[in-house]
């Protein structure tokens, strides 16, 4: 795989423009799920897996030999989404309340001696879930997605987000506290 | 004992805590309690289910893609052409101040060795005649102090004289006749003067002592060493090459 993706660098930089379309085929869902989980918009995450491939094919001769391609374009992939999350356009603006009122933009949530699996199943749960992760700064976000949902270690983490290990590593820490304070209430511990 | 932190145990979570942690955990209650209430909260929090994309999504990002990509190739040849440019222009304009400072450096050479020329060669010619003058000026000037003592008792120092008035007579023409063309009417009518005096020394064919006494007379009478001694004075250093005074360098 990852041969035949420098053979196919290679053609590209030589003049070949239709051979990027099969790097395009072979990394567009991982890079779309990464950008999804960090955006947590469909739409969003699809211009970042075109932000992500069209800056990959400007910024190739850039691409190392040793390095995979896979890799790579999924760094690309993350920085363009938390570049994107970055910017103050999208903002929690909902807060838990008793009851679900789009006027005072209060979400129901379950009472705090719920089940905690029938929370989990619960679409309020989903939605707190969702506020508590668009309280993160991008970079605590984007680590906490890597480091939790994608399974990156620490190393890989600081690599992608072009940050120190030590900084990584707080990030994911610091995301972990606060997702731990806001969805407290939902299971009646912390 | 001293219970981990939350750091720590959150590193644990994530299979990245230390062996000592991990054994803690396992004796220390509190801390397994601490680590157990994190992982119900974090285990908690699942993946955001993915939408699930059609087989062709691949090839609609790369359609919406292919249209904004500039083949590599195109991208060099037109930074190598912009570049072939950019360095034939650079080269161009090298060759053509090259040139300019070449032809300009040979006519300024040109024009200022030959104004040069002009000017060395008429301070040469200026220091060469003044020297000359001043020369023929200074013997004329013995000539005549020794007129001025001179009796007619001595035919060996009347001789002399007259020999010397003979020499200085034949230069002394030269420098009237150069003279008269430039515009010294003093110099030029001083040297009138005295190659009078000088002819009639130098064509007696026997001085005696009235002719020595008629010729100082005359000397006196036209003020001829007086001027001479004047004029010496005018020039400054015959030896300096400084401009001369006007009647000395008029020739």
């Amino acid at each position: 795989m990852q041969n035949r993706d420098h053979s196919v660098v290679r053609a590209v930089l030589a003049g070949d423009k239709e051979a990027y379309g099969a790097l395009v085929r072979a990394h567009s869902a991982s890079v779309f799920r990464v950008a999804f989980r960090i955006s947590g918009n469909e739409a969003e995450a699809e211009e970042i897996v075109q932000e992500a491939f069209l800056r990959g094919y400007q910024q190739l001769e850039s691409f190392e030999k040793r390095s995979s391609f896979g890799t790579w374009i999924y760094r690309i992939a993350v920085n363009c989404a938390l570049n994107r999350i970055g910017k103050p356009v999208i903002e929690a603006e909902y807060r838990h309340g008793d009851e679900s009122d789009p006027e005072q933009k209060t979400v129901q949530v379950a009472a705090r001696d719920a089940d905690p699996e029938r929370l989990l199943l619960a679409g309020e749960m989903r939605a707190a879930q969702t506020m508590a992760m668009q309280r993160l700064t991008p970079t605590e976000k984007s680590a906490f997605v890597l480091r939790h949902i994608e399974d990156r270690s620490t190393s890989e983490i600081a690599d992608v987000l072009g940050i120190a290990p030590n900084a990584a590593k707080q990030a994911v820490f610091r995301a972990v506290q606060k997702l731990r304070r806001e969805l407290a209430p939902l299971r009646g511990n912390a | 004992m001293t219970h981990l932190s939350e750091e720590q145990i959150v590193d644990l979570y994530y299979g990245e805590g230390t062996s000592e942690a991990g054994k803690h955990v396992a004796v220390c209650r509190t801390c397994a309690a601490e680590y157990a209430r994190l992982e119900q909260s974090l285990n908690a929090i699942t993946a955001v289910e993915i939408p699930r994309k059609g087989e062709d999504f691949s090839e609609q990002v790369w359609q919406s893609l292919k249209p904004q990509l500039i083949p590599y190739e195109m991208k060099r040849a037109g930074w190598f052409s912009w570049t072939k440019w950019r360095s034939a222009s650079v080269a161009v304009v090298c060759i053509v101040l090259l040139a300019t400072v070449f032809v300009g450096g040979r006519y300024w050479e040109r024009f200022t060795a030959k104004k040069d020329t002009v000017a060395t060669n008429q301070h040469t010619a200026q220091r060469v005649v003044v020297v000359v003058l001043t020369d023929h000026l200074d013997r004329t000037e013995r000539l005549l102090v020794q007129l001025e003592h001179a009796n007619g008792d001595d035919p060996a120092q009347n001789a002399l004289m007259q020999s010397e008035a003979q020499q200085l007579l034949a230069s002394n023409r030269l420098y009237r006749q150069s003279v008269s063309y430039s515009s010294d009417p003093a110099l030029a009518g001083m040297l009138e003067r005295l190659e009078g005096i000088l002819a009639e020394m130098a064509n007696d064919p026997k001085l005696t002592q009235a002719d020595l006494e008629r010729l100082r007379k005359e000397a006196n009478s036209k003020g001829i060493l007086f001027e001479i001694r004047v004029m010496l004075a005018h020039i400054p250093d015959k030896k300096s090459g400084q401009e001369p005074t006007k009647g000395a360098t008029s020739i």
